[in-house]
């Protein structure tokens, strides 16, 4: 579905990520790791096209440079580590920017929209006319989270959605994306990888702006996925204790 | 309280404010005299009275709507019309206009080109940063003003004291006297036309207030947008400012009383702040014109009110932190 090739990203004459290449299939949910400053968000940045890169971003088959800003928004929804919404707005305002990309200039937000964003802000708990700067960080996550899900992208590309999460929550986020996969492919950033052993199809890890590996829980070894884990974090060992694998340092 | 209610009890305000404002100063109007059709009376209530009333009104909306939008543009709630330029822009064009032209008329062309000089400008040195950072269009402004400032030095230097150099300081100060409805009526209607777009663009406004990177992944083209909202905000605040000379605080003001009474940034909070702004201005004025012998500039009262309320603020905001 998304399609990267030799991406390259260079912040002045330092290079930070470095011909990184992956795919990201329909469907399916693909965890980014790696160590603190090793990339994981300037390479976000660069596939929503935030930032100057070189190398190929293909959306099936589509060039992502050829797309108008507003057409990239179609296609790809987006969540940033922090949110810079500082207005005094309800969850629903905040919901309800997630219509945006498909509005015209001057139009606004119709009742079925409303509605939509409404029912998706209850189903993770939100009440709709809350305001949201009074809302926990964690409460802000998901209803960021509701903004990206009703924008109805293909690519959901997530920088650190759950780190203000609860462990009910964290889970929870990545069954609310699994009830609406579909066509859709999701990337998330994630600094917890046991979190992303249980929750995701596939593991690319990023180690000094190139991809160190990339892992399928469900098919590989224990063995091949600790020996790349190493890697990363260090000394680490992935146990299988009835299906799953929990990672111990 | 809520926004409706807000914008019903601060509507009859203003409404209030207006009706006072035509009956307020050294000429006394009645309304028995002007419906008798009394001349005099009604020279003074159409050519003095009534261009003031609508300039208070009109004025005043317009400076705490573009108040709103700067402080929502910019993320910084200490943002106001004259952070791109304007104003130092238009006292530079209004000194120009008072040393080298003739008659009222020239004087507010003159203003309304110089502050619209400063913001081309100012957004032009902007556009030489790629990267299209608000922040760049907040130091192109800084810079702009401190030009402008210096050209305006430069004229001051070469008016005469006892004739120009007062008409300039006069200027500065802000006053709604002796502006003829005729010369209101194009700044007005553009006044009107810059309202409605922003009014049209509100949920765009508010798009752009979740920061660059945020705004573009929802669809905005956010620098094309920014410059569209800023140079049809300051093209209103440009049109008010070259016909009243410099209004203190009302820009500034206006939004953060809105916000405070509705708690909720709407486009229902931006036409309260358009409405507050007036009945400040509106306020002012029947001030300036009425606790003094003679008539004194209206920004001495929009910051006598101004000052105190941003103290009240800040050290409110301190409280809570």
């Amino acid at each position: 579905m998304l399609e990267v090739r030799d991406l390259s990203v260079s912040y002045g004459k330092k290079e930070i990520l470095t011909n990184v290449s992956f795919t990201l299939e329909k469907g399916t949910v693909t965890a980014l790791l790696g160590a603190n400053g090793c990339g994981k968000t300037t390479l976000i940045k660069a596939l929503c096209g935030l930032l100057p890169c070189e190398g190929s971003r293909r959306l099936d088959g589509c060039d992502l440079r050829e797309l108008s800003t507003k057409e990239t928004a179609q296609q790809i929804g987006y969540i940033p580590q922090r949110s810079g919404i500082s207005l005094s707005l309800t969850a629903l305002d905040v919901v309800l920017m997630g219509f945006s990309p498909r509005l015209g200039l001057l139009q606004q937000p119709t009742g079925a929209m409303e509605a939509q964003a409404r029912q998706t802000l209850a189903q993770l708990g939100l009440g709709a006319d809350t305001a949201y700067l009074t809302l926990s960080e964690g409460q802000k996550q998901l209803c960021i989270l509701a903004r990206t899900l009703v924008m109805d992208a293909k690519v959901l590309l997530l920088d650190e959605p759950e780190s203000a999460l609860d462990l009910q929550n964290r889970y929870g986020l990545f069954e609310h994306l699994r009830g609406r996969l579909q066509d859709r492919a999701v990337l998330a950033v994630l600094h917890d990888p046991q979190l992303a052993l249980q929750t995701a199809d596939k593991l690319i890890l990023l180690k000094d702006g190139t991809v160190h590996a990339v892992l399928h829980p469900k098919t590989d070894s224990p063995e091949t996925m600790e020996q790349a884990f190493c890697g990363i974090y260090g000394r680490v060992r992935l146990h299988k204790i009835e299906d799953t694998i929990v990672m111990v340092r | 309280m809520k926004l409706k209610s807000s914008i019903y009890i601060t509507a009859m305000a203003l409404a209030v404010m207006a009706v006072v404002s035509l009956f307020v100063g050294k000429y006394p109007l009645t309304l028995p005299g002007l419906l008798a059709g009394h001349e005099m009376q009604l020279k003074v209530f159409f050519r003095l009275r009534l261009s003031r009333t609508v300039l208070g009104v009109l004025g005043g909306v317009c400076l705490g709507v573009a108040g709103f939008v700067y402080q929502t543009v910019f993320r910084n709630p200490l943002a106001s019309p004259d952070i791109i330029g304007v104003a130092s822009g238009a006292s530079a064009g209004a000194a120009a206009g008072i040393l080298f032209l003739s008659g009222a008329a020239a004087v507010t062309a003159a203003s309304f080109a110089g502050a619209l000089l400063a913001v081309i400008l100012a957004l032009s040195l902007a556009a030489l940063d790629k990267t299209g950072k608000s922040g760049t269009i907040v130091l192109s402004g800084i810079a702009v003003h401190a030009l402008a400032q210096t050209l305006l030095m430069g004229l001051k230097l070469t008016a005469d004291p006892e004739k120009e150099l007062a008409s300039i300081e006069y200027w500065i100060m802000g006053s709604l006297n002796g502006v003829a409805v005729e010369r209101i009526f194009p700044n007005a209607l553009l006044c009107l036309v810059c309202l409605a777009v922003l009014f049209l663009l509100h949920r765009q406004i508010v798009l752009l207030s979740v920061g660059e990177e945020e705004a573009q992944m929802l669809g905005v083209s956010v620098t094309a947008l920014r410059l569209a909202v800023l140079l049809t905000a300051t093209l209103m605040v440009a049109a008010v400012v070259s016909l009243t000379g410099l209004i203190s605080f009302v820009g500034l003001l206006a939004p953060h009383g809105a916000r405070l009474l509705t708690k909720r940034d709407h486009r229902g909070t931006m036409a309260l702040s358009g409405l507050l702004g007036g009945v400040l201005l509106c306020f002012a004025d029947i001030l300036a014109r009425s606790v003094a012998a003679t008539e004194l500039p209206v920004s001495i009262f929009t910051s006598l009110i101004g000052a105190p309320f941003l103290v009240w603020l800040i050290v409110r905001r301190e409280t809570r932190a």
